[in-house]
């Protein structure tokens, strides 16, 4: 459930949209500040700190042995989970993970796995009995708006710096995680017939409707989300897709690669 | 890899003999529940899905009661039977993703106002599982919502486009989803208002495009078998036992 | 008459001064909100198949006492929202310490909705000679989409049957109707009123009625 706006700050929000601003003056298209801490969790494989303006979200990798599942006996598991947890904003209730969370973590996922960012092969140990298992563990610190892109940019940072702990379970020297692409997420709000890229708190709930595009270095798409209880026409569906994929070139290359 | 294991096409034709432009079967049945106030069953391939409304109605537990409107709940379930492996009982982290963005995909067609602090459930249950459940749930749901007399804006129709074998197809099967290179299950009105939109795989920008085009070209297919399946329920209420007289 | 079966959604009308109940108008043109008949008259209005009741005040409706506070009975009228029933609205003075008394909890009454407030918050009234406790008789359950069939146009069906069945009937707009006659003569009621319910849709329909009535009543005979 998320907070009450009140009727004039919408109205607010709302006419400056219809003058073409936005309430902290930032372009449509334009991101909010990013920075990205990194191996900031010393006693995790991996991990990154994300700031997008206010929101912060941590990531952390852990890895283990483990087995591997049925259908794909030689390849490593991803397991992502992600914790809403209470202090990040008055909405957010302690407990199990509800929904939101829960396809937090999912679109998180889908980005990494779909996007192939780790060589799942290369993570085989035993074939058919033992492979490393990561788990991929998103904590949302503060809500500020959009942590589904700071979530998806600490996934990915966090793995970048993963080192599988070999040494530790007796399976010879530590080594870096093998990372083959770098998917980012970029999501986008509608309202009133416009399109904004990294919606605050204020214009997430103003906004009926958002679209999250995840995309590859190559600039192909390897994920998407609509969420939320309003209608996107196909031309706008279009056109985020291919801001959206402006922008993750943008940030990856600004940010995560070196 | 291996996903080229497999061969997708034969001739042209896919495994189950379709054109990559075409649907599986689609067949829906109208008010198939008794207790329910809006039930549908839809068949659509291999996919046997059943679709109950309740509602509007109080809201348990109280506090998540809306003073302006009524909230709408949806919960997709699989029944331990509709898949190959036993599905273990009750939610799993993918029926909760499922089950919040098929609602999001009614929602917007619904209007909530009429009914201030009110519920309408929406129940899904997958009973044989055979790829694109989540788009059979929420084309039975809407026809299930429209017979339990929800006042909405249009119908909405659900349909999903992927790539096997670098070749778009329409509405997958099981081998194609499973060993396919993208999904991308959409769902919208007849007017072209695209109210549920998820992808996964790889696409490039043209791909994508086509894809779009595709699954919207099926959901308009779609919708209008939800509406025959509609009006033919009528028609069968028209007819009364002693005589039979034509519609209208 | 032109009636047509609609789906929500339908395009009924480019003129949007047409647009009637079960309507609504987008972009100066009127569609359809509910799935039904749509009745092409000056205005177009959709009557649906189905769907909750939902309470107007001035609405005559049967409901059923399921608490009581300190000084409401809450009603049950068959619909997402239930009613309350003021002390107050009690025809005579009473004391909140008796009020179980008059109506306990499962009691029947025939009441009207006197007030609907934005939040459905709907409160009840028995102020009227024709309202009140049910002691005697057979309350039965429709569709309430099927209520305006029963009445007819102008009542005429309602009284129709009042006549022809020799019983006493009050139709709430809920779908509950009160029947309260001799054995037999409330038992042709109840057939009546479910034939009435299931045939709702079909043209004809009073001669039918009229038709079966009269087959039943020689029969007995």
């Amino acid at each position: 459930m998320s907070s009450v706006i009140s009727e004039i700050r919408k109205d607010f929000l709302y006419n400056l949209i219809l003058k073409g601003e936005r309430a902290d003056g930032r372009g449509f298209d334009q991101y909010r500040e990013i920075s990205i801490e990194r191996d900031v969790i010393k006693k995790a494989e991996g991990s990154a700190l994300v700031k997008l303006g206010s929101s912060q979200v941590l990531v952390g990798v852990k890895m283990q042995p483990g087995e591997p599942f049925s259908d794909s006996p030689n390849r490593g598991v991803i397991i992502t989970n992600a914790e809403l947890v209470p202090l990040a904003s008055p909405d957010f209730e302690p407990g199990p993970p509800n929904e939101v969370g829960i396809e937090l973590a999912r679109v998180v996922d889908r980005g990494v796995r779909e996007s192939k960012a780790v060589d799942l092969e290369a993570l085989c140990i035993v074939p058919g009995k033992q492979v490393w298992i990561i788990f991929i563990d998103v904590h949302i610190l503060d809500d500020c708006g959009n942590i589904l892109d700071a979530a998806s940019l600490g996934a990915i940072a966090a793995l970048l710096t993963t080192k599988v702990p070999a040494s530790k379970f007796g399976l010879g020297e530590d080594y870096t995680l093998p990372v083959k692409d770098i998917p980012i997420a970029t999501t986008a709000i509608e309202f009133g017939d416009v399109l904004m890229f990294d919606p605050g708190m204020d214009e997430e709930s103003i906004a009926n409707t958002k679209l999250t595009v995840i995309s590859t270095a190559e600039g192909k798409i390897c994920g998407m989300q609509k969420s939320g209880t309003g209608t996107l026409k196909q031309e706008q569906i279009y056109r985020i897709v291919d801001i959206a994929c402006e922008k993750a070139r943008e940030i990856r290359e600004k940010f995560l690669e070196v | 890899m291996d996903e080229t294991d497999i061969s997708f096409f034969k001739d042209g034709f896919r495994l189950d003999g379709r054109r990559a432009d075409q649907l599986r079967p689609v067949k829906i049945e109208v008010g198939v529940l008794a207790r329910a106030d809006g039930s549908c069953y839809i068949e659509m391939g291999g996919n046997k899905v059943i679709a109950a409304v309740y509602g509007p109605r109080e809201v348990h537990p109280r506090h998540l009661q809306e003073v302006t409107r009524a909230i709408v709940r949806y919960r997709y379930n699989m029944a331990s039977f509709s898949v190959e492996e036993r599905k273990r009982p009750g939610p799993d982290r993918r029926s909760y993703e499922l089950s919040k963005v098929s609602r999001e995909a009614l929602e917007p067609v619904i209007l909530t106002t009429y009914f201030p602090r009110s519920v309408i459930d929406v129940f899904v249950e997958v009973l044989q599982a055979d790829a694109g459940t989540r788009t059979a749930g929420i084309n039975a749901a809407a026809v299930a919502l429209a017979d339990a007399g929800i006042p909405m804006k249009s119908m909405i129709s659900s349909c999903a486009a992927g790539k096997v074998a670098d070749t778009i197809v329409l509405d997958p099967m099981k081998e194609e989803d499973n060993f396919g290179q993208a999904d991308l299950p959409i769902a919208m009105t007849p007017g072209g208002e695209i109210t549920l939109m998820q992808m996964d795989g790889g696409l490039t920008r043209e791909e994508f495009h086509q894809a779009v085009e595709m699954a919207m070209k099926g959901a308009r297919d779609i919708y209008e078998i939800q509406r025959n399946a509609l009006v033919d329920k009528y028609s069968q209420l028209e007819a009364p036992a002693e005589e039979v007289k034509a519609c209208e | 008459m032109d009636r047509k079966v609609v789906v929500p959604g339908d395009l009924l009308s480019e003129d949007a001064k047409r647009s009637g109940e079960g309507t609504f108008v987008k972009d100066g043109r009127v569609y359809s909100l509910l799935y039904g008949l749509a009745n092409y008259r000056d205005k177009i209005n959709v009557i649906p198949l189905a769907g909750k009741y939902i309470p107007a005040p001035g609405d005559n409706v049967i409901g059923v006492v399921k608490d009581i506070t300190f000084s409401n009975w809450i009603v049950d009228i068959n619909s997402p929202y239930d009613g309350l029933l003021h002390i107050s609205e009690f025809p005579k003075r009473i004391e909140s310490d008796e009020m179980s008394k008059y109506l306990r909890i499962g009691s029947s009454i025939m009441t009207r909705v006197k007030d609907v407030d934005p939040t459905k918050k709907v409160e009840l009234t028995l102020n009227d000679r024709k309202l009140g406790l049910i002691k005697t008789g057979q309350v039965v359950e429709i569709s309430h989409t099927r209520v305006p069939r029963l009445i007819g146009k102008g009542g005429s069906m309602i009284s129709m049957l009042k006549k022809e069945v020799n019983c006493n009937i009050f139709v709430g707009q809920n779908g509950r109707i009160w029947v309260n006659g001799g054995a037999e003569d409330m038992d042709l009621a109840l057939r009546t009123i479910t034939l009435i319910e299931k045939e709702a849709h079909t043209n004809g329909l009073t001669d039918r009625i009229v038709d079966f009535l009269k087959r039943e009543k020689g029969a007995r005979s």
